[in-house]
């Protein structure tokens, strides 16, 4: 394999083929939690992105000082020192967002799917290719996010980028009785199954 | 040993760094959060109170109570930074009374209610209903004022919170007093009432003697018994130890606390039957609570 074709490699695995969402089921409980708007869903996925792009980082650059048996606290520490500075800056700098995420950007120190990556990729491999992996998968985990909480906000409240009223679009009018069902935790659910369904299906037809 | 010295050094290395780290940007953050918090509530101050020059804060029941004065020193109205228990989590808002006790509006600080559910409480909808009102209405469910369907505990919560945090303004700040049951007017003797609570009715015992309350029982209840725990001996002590009715029912059961409340009202009024209203007011009052 060339070279250049790992790197691609590493940065294309978590978007689609390997999606921590859709493929892995990784990092559930900020997935049903934080879905029920379109600008939440992007805004947990982009938080956890950085996360695991900078843990990402430190882990594989610190890999060769990290003994092997206290790597898991010394990753946890890792992460959950970018979490507390996340939640720092998205408190002072975006407070909006920070209010409507609430508990889970917290609990971004306990998604499996960054704790995974430091475990399975960084504290593996080079310095480059972490990142490029971090920035994958980030992606893909923002992509996952997106597109359920694009469904779950349109269906569950008729409208797209909410819910500030300034920015929110109504799509079908102030009048349409949104379907509450799919705004509730219970939606997160039905919405993620058949998002996952309709992704088995296309997988299976394109061999991927 | 030395497998061990070297595990123990990197982690407290791990965790110093990690340390000054967020020190650093907590340094940057703390004061932007602090001022945009601020900035947020002065905002608000001055959209109820255009004239305001001065302020005073004053603290009851670890909520914070800000007087507000224009330049000659008149008094426009109060600014209250309430705490109250929601359906799920305490509820952060600030009231904003003006001098005669009458409701400017409110402002939703913080909250957890349901999404698409209990957040009703953050709709003009829900909230301009109160505005215009005041210490002199009864702002109770059903007559002045209306929970919303499908959230009643939430907008429930509120609903009462606002109604004793108007009280408490208007009666610590405002000089406003209302004609309260009179214990000393009444006989001798136990006294029964019974409200509608969470699960059935819920019975009080008060026992009148000298015109003194000396006793306060709840024979008879259905609540959650988290909840109730939390109310009983708590607030029949204090009603027994303040010598009032209204005793203040911060204490994360709300609800059962105030049907105690409500309660002991009830069995007072009915054993003082020359305060009718007040009576008629309660039986109003207990079956909204029920609801």
């Amino acid at each position: 394999m060339k070279e250049s074709n790992v790197y691609v490699q590493d940065l294309s695995r978590g978007i689609i083929k390997e999606n921590p969402v859709f493929r892995l089921l990784l990092g559930m409980c900020p997935v049903l939690g934080v879905t029920a708007f379109l600008i939440n869903g992007l805004g947990m996925g982009l938080a956890a992105t950085a996360v695991l792009i900078a843990s990402n980082v430190v882990v594989a650059s610190l890999k060769n000082f990290i003994p092997a048996q206290v790597r898991i606290p010394i990753f946890i520490v890792i992460i959950a020192t970018f979490v507390t500075i996340i939640e720092m800056v998205l408190q002072a700098f975006q407070p909006a967002l920070y209010d409507a995420l609430g508990v889970f950007v917290p609990l971004i120190v306990v998604n499996c799917m960054i704790l995974g990556r430091a475990e399975a990729f960084a504290s593996k491999k080079p310095i480059l290719r972490s990142l490029l992996d971090g920035i994958g998968v980030g992606i893909g985990f923002t992509l996952a996010l997106g597109i359920l909480s694009l469904v779950r906000e349109v269906f569950g409240q008729g409208t797209i980028l909410g819910p500030e009223p300034e920015s929110s679009i109504h799509l079908f009018g102030e009048a349409f009785e949104p379907m509450g069902l799919f705004a509730q935790p219970p939606g997160a659910f039905i919405a993620l199954g058949l998002l996952l369904a309709i992704n088995n299906i296309i997988f299976k037809k394109y061999n991927l | 040993m030395r497998d061990i010295l070297k595990m123990s050094l990197t982690l407290a290395m791990v965790a110093a760094l990690s340390a000054s780290l967020l020190t650093g940007v907590h340094n940057i953050t703390e004061p932007v959060i602090l001022e945009r918090q601020e900035r947020e509530y002065y905002e608000a101050i001055e959209r109820f109170f255009p004239a305001v020059e001065d302020f005073q804060t004053k603290e009851i029941d670890s909520n914070q109570y800000d007087l507000i004065y224009d330049q000659d020193g008149e008094e426009l109205g109060v600014m209250g930074t309430i705490e109250t228990q929601g359906y799920d989590g305490a509820i952060r808002y600030n009231l904003a009374v003006d001098a005669e006790g009458v409701i400017q509006g409110i402002v939703i600080v913080s909250h957890t209610e349901t999404p698409g559910i209990g957040d009703v409480i953050e709709t003009d909808q829900f909230q301009e209903q109160f505005v215009g009102k005041g210490y002199d209405d009864p702002l109770e469910d059903g007559e002045d004022v209306d929970t919303v369907s499908g959230a009643t505990l939430s907008t429930g919560a509120m609903l009462s919170s606002i109604r004793r945090t108007v009280n408490t303004i208007a009666e610590q700040f405002l000089g406003e007093e209302r004609e309260y049951i009179d214990v000393s007017e009444i006989p001798d003797g136990v006294y029964e009432a019974s409200v509608d609570g969470t699960h059935g009715v819920l019975t009080v015992e008060v026992e009148v003697e000298n015109g003194e309350i000396v006793r306060v029982d709840v024979p008879e209840q259905n609540e959650t018994e988290a909840y109730f725990v939390d109310s009983y001996p708590e607030i029949p002590e204090r009603i027994v130890e303040e010598q009032r009715v209204e005793v203040d029912t911060q204490t994360g059961a709300t609800l059962t606390a105030e049907r105690i409340v409500d309660a002991v009202k009830k069995a007072l009024a009915d054993a003082a039957p020359e305060i009718e209203d007040e009576a008629e007011d309660n039986g109003g009052d207990n079956n909204n609570e029920g609801e």
